[in-house]
């Protein structure tokens, strides 16, 4: 079983609020909902939509079609009815507002209205909200899809909220940021958090007082984290190749979104794995990991201070707008890696440095700061093996394997089935998992990803000397993430 | 490391023989001796410089620290203050490092008002790429790269700290006496201190019209409690001709911290600790 809904309206008709009180309802009923945003940048007006599908199976992806459209506007009919399965269902009336449709949907979808109203407790404006809800609910005694229930899953969130928890549960003591779609959540977040929790959320002037500020707090011992997009981590990374020099311990989180430049703010792209790996100048390593889920969010977090901690070195968490923003049902806790304090005051330096903390040109010594950096890059390696640095799904013997990273996984894994592929997800994109390459060997290698060059291509070719064929590389690069039901005809015919 | 009191380091210095910078080393040097005098503990300070000539003071005075990038002095001091609110932090940069390339980080902080103790070693010039002209360099100056001459009109960074609400802006000339002075008024003052030192670089900008143009603000009874004063007597000194340069405190008047106006900070300074000994 698997249902469709599409909220769509202007920016400020409260599609996000409409969707999310479904999306924890039904997963408190014991389904698993996915929610993905589709909005424009701008703050009141325009066209927004959410896509909420909800299943009795794992799914974290939407389909091309879907069976019911809520329409806070015309506009949005206009524009969606092609999206409507036959027989499918618009709901819509002019001059009501969201707590309206909220009714009409529980309504629809035969849940009790206590249930509605336990959410709407959640909200401000409790006394007007329910009777708008009421009004809706007692519209119409039209049913298009029976929820019945069952066991309450864990966790309705999306991927900004996975990176917040999983630095809290590892210990963050300072975040700072400057405001940048689609990371700027995070920052609300643990702000919300912050006395709760005793960590400190501050916004500086420019992403470049962030990352140098955020440098200084390391080197007092604190656990710090930072997160940005795209343009903000490019001003950043002259401080980037700081903390390579410097064994300074910092967390950063890149979530990605188009561009290049400004590019297309508030929609998903996964074009910065490139950037993350060779932003900064000179030569140091660093680590970068790739979640693909909120859970994994949580948990490839916790890793990333971790590694930092114990290598000094500056670990990136890569993600995009689609899992940023998007709302799975998580049904497992995160498994947290917990990480010691490693850093202490004393005297770092930005240039090459002898054993006093003073800058250095003596050859000597330069080469013996460089060996010692590139042993770390070892000791990485190491350690990293001691962590799952990529899944594999489906079909262990097939001939045909499914390359990916990130985002990309909702739509995959709920593909996956019927297909025969092996589905292989790099979750540590450096050090490269070189184990991968006994997993591709020979064998018909599709990779899907949001750009238009096929960035973990590149990185194969380069760690293994594998090339992936033009013709097996499914790029989409409009903005938009890849829908399920697209995905699986693509797929399939690239299978050998 | 730090339980002992002495702030040297085996590095011998690489400034020019004669510059200004080792009057300004000698000062701090013996301020900070004071203070460990007093019974501060070399740990309780954090030193951090930028990238230029005055940046090597870094490697000339033993305590934790970092020499930073160019332009980043003040959010690197910044952090440091939010990391561990009880150390004392001292920032130096050169007139390139907070003028040119830092110049946002110096209005932004002035506003934010951490306790730290900023000094901006002003050369005029690029000294340590040899030469070129910095945002306070004056119209005509000529080398390499300005073969046409300096056309523009330097800018007044005490005006400048004096707009942006700094509580405290004064101007000293790199002299041992007057850079002392200057550092035991600032430890006293709570708040962003700005200091800006007037050194010129013996190489490229030997100003030698500046050492008797210099007057004392505060022998001449100047009210540093009035903005609009200090204001007119920043307006002296234009960076471009040279008639006469007051020195001393243009402007001081205490304000609300940054670290007091967030309760986790507070807490971190009423436990005497730093975000490092927070367990969870």
């Amino acid at each position: 079983m698997k249902f469709s809904i599409l909220f769509g309206g202007k920016a400020g008709q409260g599609t996000n609020v409409l969707s999310n009180i479904l999306g924890n309802a039904l997963t408190k009923k014991g389904y698993y909902v996915f929610i993905s945003r589709d909005y424009q940048s701008l703050i009141r007006g325009g066209h927004n939509f959410n896509v909420l599908t909800f299943s009795d199976e794992k799914i974290a992806s939407n389909d091309s079609k879907v069976d019911m459209i809520i329409a806070l506007d015309e506009n949005t009919v206009k524009l969606h009815e092609k999206e409507l399965r036959t027989g499918g269902k618009i709901i819509q009336k002019s001059g009501k507002g969201n707590m309206y449709f909220a009714g009409r949907i529980f309504k629809a979808l035969c849940i009790e209205f206590s249930v509605l109203e336990k959410e709407l407790k959640e909200l401000k404006f409790f006394e007007e909200n329910v009777k708008d809800a009421k009004e809706g609910y007692n519209e119409t005694n039209e049913v298009s899809c029976k929820v019945s229930l069952g066991k309450n899953k864990l966790n309705f969130m999306n991927g900004n909220q996975g990176v917040s928890e999983g630095a809290i549960k590892a210990g963050i003591d300072i975040y700072y940021a400057y405001p940048m779609t689609p990371a700027t959540n995070v920052m609300g977040e643990l702000a919300e958090k912050q006395i709760e929790n005793n960590h400190i959320v501050i916004e500086l002037e420019s992403e470049v007082a962030v990352i140098n500020a955020a440098i200084g707090s390391v080197i007092t011992g604190a656990k710090t984290m930072i997160g940005t997009s795209g343009g903000g981590f490019d001003l950043m990374t002259e401080a980037l190749s700081l903390t390579g020099v410097a064994d300074v311990p910092l967390v950063i989180y890149l979530a990605s979104r188009p561009g290049p430049s400004t590019g297309v703010a508030t929609y998903t792209a996964q074009g910065d794995l490139d950037l993350a790996r060779h932003s900064g100048h000179g030569e140091f390593n660093r680590l970068i990991v790739a979640p693909g889920d909120p859970k994994e969010c949580e948990e490839l977090t916790s890793q990333a201070f971790s590694f930092s901690q114990k290598f000094g070195r500056p670990t990136i968490i890569l993600s995009d707008k689609h899992l940023a923003e998007s709302f799975y049902t998580e049904d497992k806790n995160a498994t947290i890696t917990p990480s010691k304090k490693m850093t202490s005051l004393k005297r770092y330096n930005s240039y090459e440095v002898d054993d006093f903390g003073c800058a250095t040109e003596d050859a000597e010594i330069i080469i013996k700061n460089v060996d010692a950096r590139m042993k770390k890059g070892k000791e990485i390696e190491k350690e990293a093996e001691r962590f799952e640095q990529y899944k594999v799904y489906g079909n262990k013997n097939s001939k045909n394997v499914v390359l990916f990273w990130g985002s990309t996984k909702g739509a995959i894994l709920d593909v996956m089935k019927g297909l025969d592929a092996k589905f292989l997800q790099v979750l540590y994109l450096e050090p490269f998992p070189m184990k991968i390459k006994k997993e591709i060997e020979n064998k018909n290698i599709i990779l899907v990803e949001n750009t238009a060059t096929g960035q973990l291509g590149k990185l194969l070719a380069e760690k293994t000397g594998i090339l992936i064929e033009d013709k097996n590389k499914i790029l989409r690069y409009d903005g938009r993430p890849f829908l399920a039901d697209e995905l699986e005809e693509e797929i399939k015919r690239r299978l050998r | 490391m730090n339980n002992d009191k002495n702030i040297n380091t085996p590095t011998i210095p690489t400034w020019c023989p004669g510059c200004y910078n080792f009057q300004v080393l000698a000062s701090v040097k013996s301020i900070i001796n004071e203070e460990l005098k007093k019974g501060k503990r070399k740990e309780d300070f954090a030193l951090v410089s930028g990238i230029g000539c005055h940046g090597k003071i870094f490697d000339y005075i033993n305590l934790n620290g970092i020499n930073t990038l160019h332009g980043r002095v003040l959010p690197t001091c910044m952090g440091i203050k939010v990391g561990n609110p009880n150390l004392t932090v001292l920032g130096f940069s050169g007139d390139g490092d907070c003028y040119a390339e830092g110049m946002e980080h110096l209005i932004h902080t002035a506003r934010y008002n951490p306790d730290m103790k900023y000094f901006v070693h002003n050369n005029q010039v690029f000294a340590l790429t040899a030469g070129q002209p910095t945002p306070t360099t004056e119209i005509g100056y000529k080398d390499k790269t300005t073969p046409l001459g300096v056309k523009l009109h330097p800018m007044n960074p005490i005006k400048l700290m004096l707009a942006a609400g700094c509580g405290f802006v004064a101007r000293v000339f790199a002299e041992k006496e007057q850079v002392e002075w200057v550092f035991r008024e600032a430890l006293k003052h709570k708040g962003f201190t700005f200091v800006e030192i007037i050194q010129p670089s013996i190489i490229f900008h030997q100003d030698k019209n500046y050492l008797d143009k210099f007057y004392n603000l505060q022998k001449e009874g100047h009210d540093k409690t009035n903005l609009e004063q200090a204001m007119k007597r920043a307006d002296e000194f234009d960076y471009n001709t040279v008639k006469k340069i007051p020195v001393g405190i243009f402007y001081q008047k205490e304000k609300p911290m940054f670290e007091d106006l967030w309760p986790q900070l507070v807490e971190l300074k009423k436990k005497k600790i730093g975000w490092k000994d927070i367990k969870r």
